[in-house]
């Protein structure tokens, strides 16, 4: 379950501490949801005061009563007083792609706690494909997971720890979803500073040229997990 | 019951196929089971707003039929009916949406033809509304107790009556979120409501329109008009 949400400026602390101490703890009392990361879309680089969370869920039945007791239920209140703290939020169930190295998460060992340790960021890519969304994900499979698989490890700039696509009718299709941790940030940098052109003209062959046959739409978030992100 | 909402950019020159692939393709396969159910097919009114555009709600039984039909979808039988849909449509926005508790009864899936009908087109208004942060439960209390009783009253401006009142499902769109699905049974009083000022007995303090304007401000209406051969009138 991914929530983009959209946090009232002078609520920002507010609306972390019921994520953390309220929404995290009341998953924790059962076996069927746990959150892995929240993430602030890190200042500089997009909107301002946005935060992402990726919830995980057992399955469809648990996902249906996690939303009915914040409908109607137990968590009715924490989910008004969660409103209360934001503008808005954009949510959407992703399952993960046949070549996601994340397929299932054994929730019993997703820290719920709270504990603190360093930050981490994250290139959230998301992408919207003119061709049939299927050859979207098997680009991504074959001409750059299993290229970027290959890479030493001094040399990657990005670890892919998931890739979704958007379950049926909860979200955009066609779109899907890389998860990907930064390891190295000085070539973050280089990424940032480079002047290159991937024209197709100039680089044909490369991954950015083929790309262009099946999409040129994207958007790369960089986001960055709070000290108690139980995932980092 | 779950309901899954999809708003279609539909390619121009692929309409009719892609309301081919609802209708020979989606509606009977689903009737082949009994997780889910297509309930409308909805074409936008050319000359209220954006062309080319569908929706589509599907019933769906709960999340666990959700969660089988969304693997179907992503890599089981029915991927290939959505690659080809891909092809058909620039993309689709969807949302799962959850019955208000004071929504009018719905049909029980078996009850939902499946079959090619044929009819007269049914107008719809779409509202779908964005109350203020922390005003979703209160919205959704006065919609029930104020507007939905107004709609019946003798006076009502306009004739209609909800037909669904949905909130997204958490998780599966955008929220504070409420959608009402409502259908016209008087075109002269649309036609009114679109070329004449709005009263201002209906927009003075007191009124629906006055006050609950403390809980929202936002909302969009769309005109959708029924195929034909949409399940539910």
């Amino acid at each position: 379950m991914h929530e983009t949400h959209r946090v009232i400026g002078r609520h920002a602390s507010e609306f972390e501490a019921l994520v953390r101490d309220e929404w995290m703890v009341a998953l924790a009392g059962g076996g069927e949801a746990r959150l892995l990361w929240y993430l602030n879309h890190a200042m500089g680089s997009g909107p301002a005061y946005e935060v992402v969370t990726i919830t995980a869920v057992a399955d469809g039945t648990a996902w249906e009563a996690l939303g009915r007791r914040m409908v109607e239920g137990d968590l009715a209140g924490l989910a008004t007083r969660l409103d209360s703290c934001r503008h808005e939020v954009e949510g959407k169930l992703l399952v993960p792609v046949y070549w996601s190295a994340l397929q299932d998460v054994d929730l019993a060992t997703v820290p719920v706690d709270g504990r603190t340790h360093p930050l981490s960021v994250y290139m959230q890519d998301t992408g919207w494909p003119h061709a049939p969304l299927d050859d979207y994900i098997e680009l991504w499979d074959h001409d750059y997971w299993q290229i970027m698989r290959q890479t030493p490890p001094e040399k990657k700039l990005l670890d892919i720890q998931a890739c979704f696509q958007v379950a049926h009718g909860s979200g955009i299709r066609p779109e899907a979803i890389l998860m990907q941790k930064i390891m190295n940030v000085d070539t973050l940098g280089r990424l940032l500073t480079s002047a290159e052109k991937h024209d197709p003209t100039t680089w044909p062959g490369t991954y950015m040229a083929k790309g262009l046959e099946v999409r040129d739409q994207w958007e790369s978030k960089l986001l960055r997990t709070s000290a108690w992100s139980p995932l980092w | 019951m779950l309901f899954i909402h999809e708003f279609h950019k539909v390619v121009g020159t692929r309409a009719e196929a892609f309301e081919a692939a609802y209708r020979e393709r989606w509606m009977p396969v689903l009737a082949e089971g009994s997780d889910a159910r297509l309930a409308w097919y909805f074409d936008l009114a050319h000359g209220s707003g954006l062309a080319y555009r569908v929706v589509t709600v599907t019933a769906v039984r709960d999340g666990a039929a959700y969660a089988r039909l969304a693997e179907r979808v992503a890599r089981g039988d029915l991927q290939s009916w959505a690659r080809d849909l891909d092809g058909l449509r620039h993309e689709t926005h969807s949302r799962v949406l959850v019955p208000l508790r004071w929504s009018p009864g719905f049909p029980e899936l078996s009850e939902i033809p499946a079959g090619a009908a044929s009819r007269e087109p049914a107008l719809y208004m779409e509202d779908t509304m964005w109350p203020f942060p922390g005003k979703l439960r209160a919205y959704v209390e006065a919609a029930g107790a104020v507007y939905r009783p107004s709609l019946q009253a003798e006076d009502a401006r306009m004739h209609m009556h909800v037909a669904l009142g949905l909130e997204t499902m958490p998780g599966a769109g955008r929220s504070p979120e409420v959608t009402l699905l409502q259908r016209l049974s008087s075109l002269p009083r649309l036609i009114t409501l679109l070329t004449e000022d709005i009263p201002a007995e209906v927009t003075g303090p007191g009124s629906w329109m006055h006050e609950a304007l403390d809980l929202r401000d936002r909302w969009r209406s769309r005109l959708l008009r029924t195929a034909p051969w949409s399940p539910l009138p």
